[in-house]
């Protein structure tokens, strides 16, 4: 892949994907798949090529500190195994039956985004998978994790690697976007705006993937509110935060502490001590200095109101900030480690506070719900939320998690009925 | 000193010699209203207070407490009661989005504070009383009276405006009808034109041109724009909007004036291109405000040509707090400063959403 790809540069790779599509389609789907879980496999093995190359190089290129990456690899890859993607395939694709087909199109333009690197081999691999050769812009925060995967595949098999072509280009040139825009289903990662601009630019036969920009939220319930679990909790909420410098979707924002009408003391030492731990076994990364600016200035708001006599408390360690909010009012973070903690009397009160959150909402880490959990969570589901998870887990979603409430596979095939 | 006594030498300061920039004076009346506020106001009091920084122990202008532009969505930062304001200026907001309140008790030094400034940044050229017709490409003041925009724009129609000025954004809507009908009369009537309003606007407006109609506007036109695009499904690098105001309405970039301001200040910054023609487009400090860049965390000032986040130290602002914290990024260009945009480069580094982001969604 060139540092920049021009705009025929990007035309060259589409055509050239589009004659390798038809010798993909012909080979089955249990072929195919069979490559990609050895792939994945490949990425899984913490002793492999891969996933040593992504240990080396992705820190430089993402800014994440090597702990970070280390761990948040190892957590994430460990679902994507061979047998997920076999399982994803029966549940999305050969449960469908032999009356309903599902077909890849004949490309796939991925527009990659962000730093955080694990999203990017489901996105590859989902329609390469259904058989549709891939044409990917590769994030210019991780222009590594695209590469290395192209790599894996073309080793893996020929035929495969040759059906996925990387390209880079700054996100402002109109004309090699308008050529990678040119496939007939398009992929993209990124935020609201961009989404809204790549809309745009798309024909009404075109399928648009959307991926943007959510976030995530944690719940502590009665039972998590104490001793040891309380420090399991803690430490749970902490590894969350910590991976990914809190920019990944999955990444909690806030915390809301069900049945009080105040985040206990203790509860906030107990927070503050899981995230000073987590400081120091996984150092937060380098911070661009707008948003090292934000992260200022939502501090010192806090400080300042917590001055001015609100019940708030701030808790500003080496890397990180907990809030302690008087009320479940949602308040926002400006991520980097920067997490409000709510009181929430009632699940009521809590479904109230987040409810205008849910068209945002990706994921919810849970802890000590106990009974409620089973009326809570479909609430919490009905949101918005496609994820409902233990906290501590929300850093690594199944190869199967339902994306954006969207599935894997499905978004990005064609379905006909078959009904002669 | 008291408030009176501190505003009293600002007017003077403000009609009789604007643009005389005095280091001692204005140290010396920054820390007599650094010494008022700290009483005045409560919160900012305990905020400084809490922080070591009392009157008796801060010496210069530079070591006062700065608050947050986000505190003003939080607190009530007034020196005097609630049932003296006369006015509130507010930010925008959402549902989920706390607006900002910049309350004041008196708008006399409000709007002696904006006046120099626009005169001296936006009609140079003009003698002393002369109007020139201004299209306003925001709502009246009438429309949104808690619009600080909205507000400097009535205060400056009203002074400067002449026949043929008028304000295009009517029910929240921009009137491009009736924009392009104004400024085509203009094109024939007139030798000097200003155009103000919103960047987005500007956008909106040019967009609506595209492919339709090409202004000729006369050479003594001048553009004013201000504000981002954050939020917006839009975003267009400054030299980009300069560019398509060139191609659209005939007004070159050299004649482009961005102003940064916010609710949260009285005074204003403008880039000094009309000002002094041929010269680095910079932005200007008006000479009773003062702009530090700082290490966001740390608070301390960076070295020359090193990126900061941008505080500023405003007298105009005796009724609230004088030193505010911004989130915004500048670099010190000579005797200015630029504002820059997002980190050079930056798409967002992770698929999660930042809280101003989510808030404006």
């Amino acid at each position: 892949m060139p540092e920049r790809s021009s705009p025929a540069d990007v035309r060259a790779a589409r055509e050239r994907l589009l004659a390798a599509g038809a010798p993909l389609r012909r080979r089955p789907r249990r072929e195919r798949v069979q490559v990609l879980g050895r792939v994945l496999e490949r990425f899984r093995a913490p002793e492999s090529p891969e996933r040593q190359r992504l240990e080396r190089e992705l820190p430089e290129a993402t800014g994440f500190s090597s702990a970070t990456v280390r761990e948040g690899l190892a957590r994430a890859l460990a679902p994507f195994s061979a047998a997920a993607l076999e399982a994803l395939v029966e549940r999305e694709l050969d449960a469908l039956g032999k009356r309903r087909v599902a077909v890849g199109f004949e490309a796939t333009a991925v527009l990659l985004g962000g730093a955080v690197p694990t999203p990017t081999l489901p996105a590859l691999a989902g329609p390469l998978a259904l058989g549709s050769p891939v044409l990917a812009r590769s994030s210019s925060h991780d222009p590594v994790t695209a590469r290395v995967f192209a790599a894996a595949l073309a080793a893996e098999d020929a035929e495969l690697g040759a059906a996925l072509a990387l390209v880079s280009f700054p996100s402002d040139d109109d004309l090699a976007l308008g050529e990678l825009l040119a496939t007939p289903c398009v992929v993209a990662f990124g935020s609201d705006e961009t989404m809204a601009a790549v809309g745009a630019r798309l024909g009404p036969t075109q399928r648009f993937v959307r991926h943007g920009h959510r976030l995530s939220l944690a719940v502590l319930g009665e039972e998590a509110r104490g001793g040891k679990d309380l420090a399991d909790a803690a430490a749970a909420l902490a590894l969350d935060v910590a991976l990914w410098d809190q920019q990944g979707c999955l990444s909690p924002v806030a915390v809301y502490v069900l049945g009080v009408e105040r985040v206990p003391d203790e509860l906030v030492e107990a927070l503050a001590a899981g995230f000073a731990e987590a400081a120091r076994r996984w150092p937060r990364g380098r911070v661009l200095s707008d948003a090292t600016a934000r992260f200022a200035v939502e501090r010192d708001t806090a400080q300042l109101r917590a001055a001015a006599g609100a019940d708030v408390r701030v808790v500003a360690g080496r890397g990180f900030v907990l809030v302690a909010e008087p009320d479940a009012a949602f308040r926002g973070s400006p991520l980097q480690r920067f997490v409000r903690v709510h009181p929430a009397p009632s699940a009521e009160r809590l479904l109230e506070a987040v409810a205008p959150l849910g068209p945002h909402l990706a994921a919810v880490g849970v802890a000590g719900l106990g009974p409620l959990a089973g009326r809570l969570e479909p609430e919490l589901a009905a949101l918005g939320a496609s994820r409902i998870c233990p906290l501590g887990a929300l850093q690594a979603p199944p190869l199967d998690w339902a994306h954006d409430q969207l599935g894997v596979l499905l978004p990005l095939a064609r379905l006909a009925d078959i009904e002669g | 000193m008291d408030r009176d006594a501190i505003e009293r030498e600002l007017l003077a300061w403000m009609r009789d010699e604007p643009g005389r920039r005095d280091d001692a004076r204005f140290e010396h009346l920054a820390l007599a209203l650094f010494a008022f506020q700290f009483r005045a106001n409560a919160p900012y009091g305990r905020f400084c207070a809490a922080r070591g920084a009392t009157p008796d122990r801060v010496g210069s202008w530079r070591e006062i407490p700065a608050v947050p532009t986000g505190a003003f969505k939080e607190l009530p930062l007034r020196c005097f009661p609630a049932e003296r304001s006369v006015h509130v200026f507010r930010t925008s907001g959402t549902a989920l989005a706390r607006r900002g309140e910049l309350a004041l008790d008196t708008l006399e030094l409000y709007e002696a504070s904006l006046a120099p400034s626009f005169e001296s940044f936006l009609l140079p050229d003009l003698a002393p009383g002369e109007r020139l017709p201004m299209l306003v490409l925001a709502p009246a003041p009438a429309e949104a009276p808690d619009s600080s925009l909205s507000h400097m724009f009535g205060v400056m129609l009203e002074r400067r405006g002449a026949p043929g000025s008028g304000w295009f954004v009517r029910e929240g809507r921009l009137d491009t009808d009736a924009l392009l009908e104004a400024a085509r009369g203009a094109a024939t009537s007139t030798s000097k034109l200003l155009l103000c309003g919103t960047a987005f606007a500007f956008v909106h407006w040019l967009e609506t041109l595209e492919g339709r109609e090409r202004l000729s506007l006369p050479a003594g036109t001048r553009v004013m724009e201000t504000g981002g695009f954050k939020g917006r499904a839009r975003e267009l690098p400054r030299e980009r909007l300069y560019a398509w105001i060139h191609d659209r309405l005939g007004v070159p970039p050299e004649r482009c004036v961005n102003q940064y301001g916010m609710t949260e200040l009285a005074s204003q910054f403008y880039d000094s291109v009309l000002r002094e023609p041929g010269g680095r487009r910079r932005k200007l400090a008006p000479a009773w405000t003062r702009v530090l860049l700082v290490e966001p965390e740390s608070g301390k000032e960076v070295r020359e040509g090193e990126v900061g986040a941008i505080r500023i130290v405003d007298l105009a602002n005796t009724g609230s707090v004088l030193a505010i914290a911004t989130a915004d990024l500048g670099r010190r260009v000579g005797d200015g400063f630029e504002v820059l945009g997002r980190e050079a480069g930056a798409e967002a580094r992770g698929c999660s959403i930042a809280a101003d982001e989510m808030l404006r969604a």
